[in-house]
């Protein structure tokens, strides 16, 4: 049972999520309400790309499409949409790896045939090495075996690039043509608290929303998809426990010299772990590709301050340079692209294994966020679920946050509609057991996996460096471990 | 549907089989008492010419205190009923299985004996082919719970979506036609509860529309069950409240077959046997039905 704030008690919200304003906790005794609140049956509180899946996967299906759901959004979602003939000359510096598990499920619950799939980028072999020894691993579907014979219906793609906006886009076109769900989007929700023990109802455990349109939803079940700071998860009760990295993803829109060295049927992703985090670049179409950079505060906001010539410069010798060499130019204010064109004639690279020369950066998408590992204690409460980044914050360095969310929001669907079938309130706690038992293991070892090795690969020296090197050298030679890894990374299992 | 309780389900025996009635079973089939455990005789032996009443004389105050200890915790998911809770989904799935030989798309109007908290009345009032569900339950005390629980959900306080009646079996008017029957009558965790299953049960047939189901969920009478209920279960593991379980009134699947084969007009039989396994939940056996918990569901003829 969730640990509600004691009657009485006003909290004021940090402001990152603009369209909180105050989360009141008290119950009402007397019935001071003036209107009486809708009942519902979903509120999701959010709509980004876990809770916009969640409300598709559940009008999607016949047995819970009879469900009254409501969707809270702060952002006018609709102008927020990605043009149907947007240039693929510019995209977006918000991207993701989606999982061909991820893909499967938005196929499932209809919303994949309304993506853009021009702006949809498969890549089908990734490059991973350290930085400090060059010690590489591969990952493709034709080096790694599995045991057994293998299956020639075993698809050759890794995972997609996408850029998030077109995810909800998609999901929002999907949500249009099911129709059925009440969207408040531009809409803040100004408080949540307990309903009251009135003449005809007992509401006292349903969460009563109150928005800033006036209306107040009551809640069989309120979902938190409302991120990392989730208003949704400090009304339950809900604790999340973490910590900051002290380090933040630099992320850019990158154009390059070719489509790369596969050619446009064979894109690669590039990661290269350096002492302060990974780089990484990821491939979109065309010769367009996405840049995370996860780097120290510090550095990041060097870099954000770079004229254009100078940020290519610095990502092509991310790539490029010795660590000692990178950590020098770190240290200048501008004219990296000097500097960097006389160390890279002393540096002996070969091209081919390292993504192609980035040309240019798109203006005005050079931005960074700061990395975070956060785990919330429980996704359940009393009429109460959490999802995506609600739920757990996670390091991009595997690219597996969007898909986590992915991967709740179907988990969630298949609760409520066993909930659904046999008659339980979908917001007891006992209907919303299988969720929690279902997503909370599987997100903790990938939060888990993801952050250790972030710790393998900060250290620069001593005998870690030789072992892990050892050990992706190992990795590499044996053809089936690769496969249980990438099938893993794939989101099978 | 009782916890494993024996306080609640004690009490609505007594009060659905009068003192008198019980005598009379005793008489005619003395094995009852002599040897309870060994050989279950179903006495069909009518008790309508008497009319008992419900009122409290014949209840043990220890039993009532016991249960009132329970009945506040009747709704929390991890009190004493958590795997009544865990078994309910299972009732429905069993219920589906036995209406599919037979499928019909009209709304479903319920009785559920025996209803206490409310645990399966209110799920399967909530399901979309619902149309009705009557509950009954004779001990007040249960039925305050399931009211009060009743309230926290709008859908179910929908005008005669679930009703709850405190009364006996007995004491429940029988339908005077057919269309006044139900689709469905079902009695979770009582039998293994009840002194006199056969007299018990007679008063239940009436309340089944031709065509429609009797569905029960009950206890084997052997030696696993004795182990797993009393032993295990209440002494071992202490998920069930001590004292729950008296195994000789267990009821065997082959003792219902054997007496509904003998009731005219009831067909078709189905049962399925379950399991708890802690840390999994409750799972489906194959066979089940000869050594431990299972539903029977037996069909009124059209």
């Amino acid at each position: 049972m969730p640990i509600r704030l004691s009657p009485g008690t006003s909290r004021l919200l940090s402001s990152r999520l603009p369209f909180w304003v105050t989360i009141r906790l008290y119950r009402r005794f007397a019935s001071t309400s003036v209107n009486t609140p809708e009942v519902y049956d979903v509120v999701c509180v959010g709509g980004g790309p876990a809770g916009l899946s969640l409300l598709s996967g559940l009008k999607a299906s016949s047995v819970t499409s009879s469900l009254k759901v409501a969707l809270i959004e702060g952002q006018d979602l609709l102008k927020n949409r990605l043009l149907k003939d947007a240039s693929l000359e510019s995209f977006s510096n918000r991207c993701s790896s989606l999982t061909p598990a991820s893909v499967k499920n938005l196929q499932e619950i209809g919303a994949w045939r309304h993506v853009n799939t021009a702006r949809v980028q498969p890549y089908q072999e990734m490059q991973v090495w350290d930085g400090v020894t060059d010690a590489r691993i591969s990952f493709d579907w034709g080096t790694a075996r599995s045991i057994g014979p293998r299956n020639p219906a075993q698809p050759t793609t890794i995972a997609y690039m996408i850029e998030n906006v077109n995810t909800t886009s998609m999901l929002l076109s999907r949500l249009e043509e099911l129709g059925g769900v009440d969207m408040m989007t531009g809409t803040k929700v100004s408080s949540i608290e307990l309903g009251t023990d009135g003449e005809k109802m007992d509401l006292s455990s349903w969460p009563i929303l109150t928005l800033s349109n006036g209306k107040t939803l009551a809640a069989r079940l309120v979902v938190g998809a409302d991120g990392a700071n989730s208003p949704v998860r400090t009304f339950a009760g809900i604790e999340a426990r973490g910590f900051d990295y002290n380090r933040h993803g630099v992320v850019a829109s990158l154009k390059l010299d070719g489509p790369g060295w596969g050619g446009p049927e064979h894109k690669i992703a590039y990661q290269r772990f350096l002492p302060t985090g990974p780089i990484a670049m990821l491939p979109l179409p065309g010769n367009m590709a996405t840049l995370v950079w996860s780097t120290t505060p510090e550095r990041a906001a060097v870099l954000k301050s770079l004229s254009q010539a100078d940020f290519v410069a610095m990502v092509n010798a991310g790539f490029r340079l010795s660590t000692t060499d990178l950590e020098y130019l770190h240290t200048l204010s501008s004219a990296q692209v000097d500097e960097f064109a006389w160390r890279e004639k002393h540096t002996p690279v070969n091209e081919q294994a390292i993504p192609m020369r980035v040309v240019d950066v798109q203006a005005g998408t050079v931005a960074s966020f700061p990395l975070r590992m956060r785990h919330a204690n429980t996704y359940t409460g009393e009429r109460v679920a959490l999802v995506g980044d609600a739920a757990h914050t996670i390091h991009p360095l595997a690219g597996q946050g969007l898909n986590q969310g992915q991967g709740d929001a179907a988990a969630l669907v298949r609760t409520i509609s066993h909930a659904v079938q046999t008659g339980q309130d979908i917001g007891s706690t006992l209907a919303l057991e299988s969720y929690n038992s279902e997503r909370y293991a599987e997100n903790n070892a990938m939060l888990g996996v993801c952050d250790k090795l972030h710790r393998l690969y900060s250290v620069e020296s001593g005998p870690i460096v030789g072992l892990r090197s050892l050990g992706l050298r190992a990795v590499d030679a044996m053809g089936p471990l690769k496969g249980f890894f990438m099938s893993r990374a794939a989101g099978g299992s | 549907m009782k916890p494993y309780n024996p306080a609640v389900a004690a009490r609505s025996v007594r009060q659905c089989i009068s003192q008198t009635s019980r005598r009379m079973i005793q008489q005619r089939n003395p094995t009852i008492r002599l040897a309870p455990a060994s050989s279950r005789c179903f006495s069909s032996t009518p008790t309508t010419q008497h009319n008992p009443t419900t009122s409290g004389g014949t209840v043990d105050p220890t039993e009532v205190s016991h249960f009132n200890a329970l009945a506040s915790s009747w709704w929390d998911p991890h009190g004493p009923s958590r795997l009544l809770h865990l078994m309910n989904p299972l009732r429905h799935s069993f219920i589906a299985q036995c209406r599919s030989s037979s499928p019909s798309s009209q709304k479903l109007r319920c009785l559920d004996v025996g209803c206490g908290g409310g645990i399966f009345a209110e799920s399967a009032a909530r399901l979309p082919n619902t149309l009705s569900v009557t509950a009954v339950d004779p001990t007040p005390e249960v039925l305050r719970i399931a009211e009060g629980h009743k309230r926290r959900d709008p859908v179910l306080m929908q005008p005669g979506k679930l009703t709850y009646l405190n009364t006996s079996i007995e004491d429940l008017p029988k339908p005077a036609s057919d269309t006044e029957a139900y689709d469905i009558v079902t009695l979770f965790e009582v039998l293994e509860h009840v002194n006199a299953p056969g007299p018990f049960l007679t008063h239940l047939l009436p309340h089944v529309k031709p065509g429609g189901w009797l569905i029960l969920s009950t206890i084997a009478r052997t030696w696993t069950s004795w182990v797993v209920t009393n032993v295990v279960a209440e002494d071992v593991l202490g998920i069930v409240p001590k004292g729950t379980h008296e195994w000789g009134k267990y009821v065997n699947e082959e003792e219902l077959r054997g007496w509904f084969g003998k009731q005219e007009g009831w067909g078709e039989v189905r049962s399925l046997g379950v399991v708890y396994v802690p840390g999994m939940g409750w799972r489906e056996v194959d066979g089940g039905e000869r050594w431990g918990n299972y539903f029977f569901g037996v069909r009124r003829e059209v």
